[in-house]
């Protein structure tokens, strides 16, 4: 998910990753990488058959703080989140299956 | 089943052009393959290309074409199988990539090539000995695409899902017979190496898929690995919590992509397999005094295919 203001420029960026986490040689703590090391799961952090998987971020706009006021720099932000299917770990191979982009804009004025 | 369904009546129309067509000989496929050429020959699909063209065209276009090639990056796997794992371990037996036997390559090719259990480990030691070659920097490229072909020549063809790994149950369906191929109907088939056409129990069932896309460690192994889990995730994930599609139904019906079952690459599948969802909301919040602009962004996925993703 990477987030910019009105200018285009990246004032959030963060990543999530889904996949299972296969245990090397069957034993310990260590992922095993190659299909021939692994054997077994430490932990499985892909995405369930017809479960929901929620994420929330939060975001704050470009603003500076001073004598106990705040002054917003910039009243509109874009979000872009993208789904990513990476089939060999890497961005270079990644395939993008959704890609949904948000246009946010404050309210200006107000109490 | 309508690509069963077309199977049949495909073989009736080209009745002519089978007759007189020489296949693989009885003889050549009870002998061991010698080689990755002979190996080809016994499980060559290209025979079956005549009367069901549509499909095998299909077939071509997906990685069951090329499995023990892939993109490429099967290849170079196998060869870092042989250089980081098997050479690497005291009890494997292999110090050198010319000592590798078939039962060393079968932790990749009980899935990506089963035949190769009818070969000698000479074919075992010319993939491996290819493979090596394939990623090494100094072969130019010319050689890389002979490579590429001679690797490719060998893989999960029509006679795999067709007829070797047609029946999982064989103590009450019977062992597969090399003069025989399995479908959706019981009949005559007009191929002068396969004339016998038999009903496979389970040719439309997640089984067939589940010999190869995976439960977890092959146990049956000395050295037990796991590459695909998928079969598991369907069985314990999915059908489990009351799922009732097989992988048939989205991988080649509901897809239309028929023989060339797809999944990551194909950007449809992609779409499909994941409900995606965004909302967002731009609020100031107040921390005490201090007035916090920000934007909340809500991310919801409900992956809607059989089985866990990724697989891996």
């Amino acid at each position: 998910m990477t987030a910019k203001d009105s200018k285009g420029n990246t004032i959030a960026k963060h990543t999530r990753i889904y996949m299972p986490i296969p245990q090397q040689l069957g034993r310990g703590d260590k992922m095993g990488r190659g299909p021939y090391e692994k054997s077994g799961i430490i932990r499985d952090n892909g995405l369930p058959p017809n479960k929901a998987v929620k994420e929330e971020f939060e975001i704050p706009f470009p603003a500076e703080f001073k004598d106990g006021k705040t002054n917003i720099l910039d009243y509109g932000m874009t979000v872009d989140v993208e789904l990513i299917y990476e089939p060999f770990g890497d961005k270079e191979t990644g395939i993008t299956w959704h890609k949904v982009t948000k246009k946010i804009e404050l309210e200006k004025g107000g109490v | 089943m309508r690509f069963l369904r077309t199977v049949a009546v495909s073989a009736v129309l080209a009745l002519p052009l089978l007759l007189g067509i020489p296949h693989q000989s009885a003889a050549a496929e009870e002998k061991k393959a010698k080689s990755i050429d002979e190996l080809a020959k016994m499980y060559d699909s290209s025979g079956c290309k005549q009367c069901h063209e549509k499909i095998y065209n299909e077939w071509d276009q997906s990685l069951h074409a090329r499995s023990i090639f892939g993109t490429g990056r099967t290849a170079l796997t196998v060869a870092t199988t042989v250089k980081v794992g098997l050479m690497s371990w005291q009890y494997s037996g292999v110090k050198k990539p010319e000592d590798v036997k078939i039962k060393h390559v079968l932790v990749c090719f009980k899935c990506h090539l089963p035949q190769v259990v009818e070969a000698t480990d000479d074919v075992a030691k010319e993939i491996v000995l290819l493979s090596i070659k394939y990623g090494d920097k100094d072969t130019k490229p010319e050689e890389k695409d002979k490579i590429e072909k001679k690797l490719s020549s060998v893989n999960i063809g029509c006679l795999i899902c067709h007829e070797r790994n047609a029946i999982t149950h064989k103590w009450v369906d019977g062992f597969p017979q090399k003069n025989e191929v399995y479908g959706s109907k019981e009949g005559s088939h007009m191929d002068a190496a396969h004339p016998v056409m038999k009903k496979s129990p389970i040719m439309s069932e997640s089984i067939l898929c589940g010999q190869c896309h995976g439960l977890g460690p092959n146990f049956e192994l000395e050295n037990p690995s796991q590459c695909g889990t998928l079969y598991g995730s369907y069985l314990w994930a999915y059908r489990a919590e009351g799922g009732q599609e097989s992988c048939q139904e989205c991988h080649m019906r509901k897809s239309k992509l028929g023989h060339n079952m797809q999944s990551y690459n194909d950007l449809n599948m992609g779409k499909a397999a994941v409900d995606f969802r965004v909302e967002t909301l731009g609020y100031i919040w107040r921390d005490k005094a201090k007035m916090i602009p920000q934007t909340l962004v809500k991310i919801e996925m409900i992956n809607r295919a059989g089985h866990a993703i990724p697989d891996g």
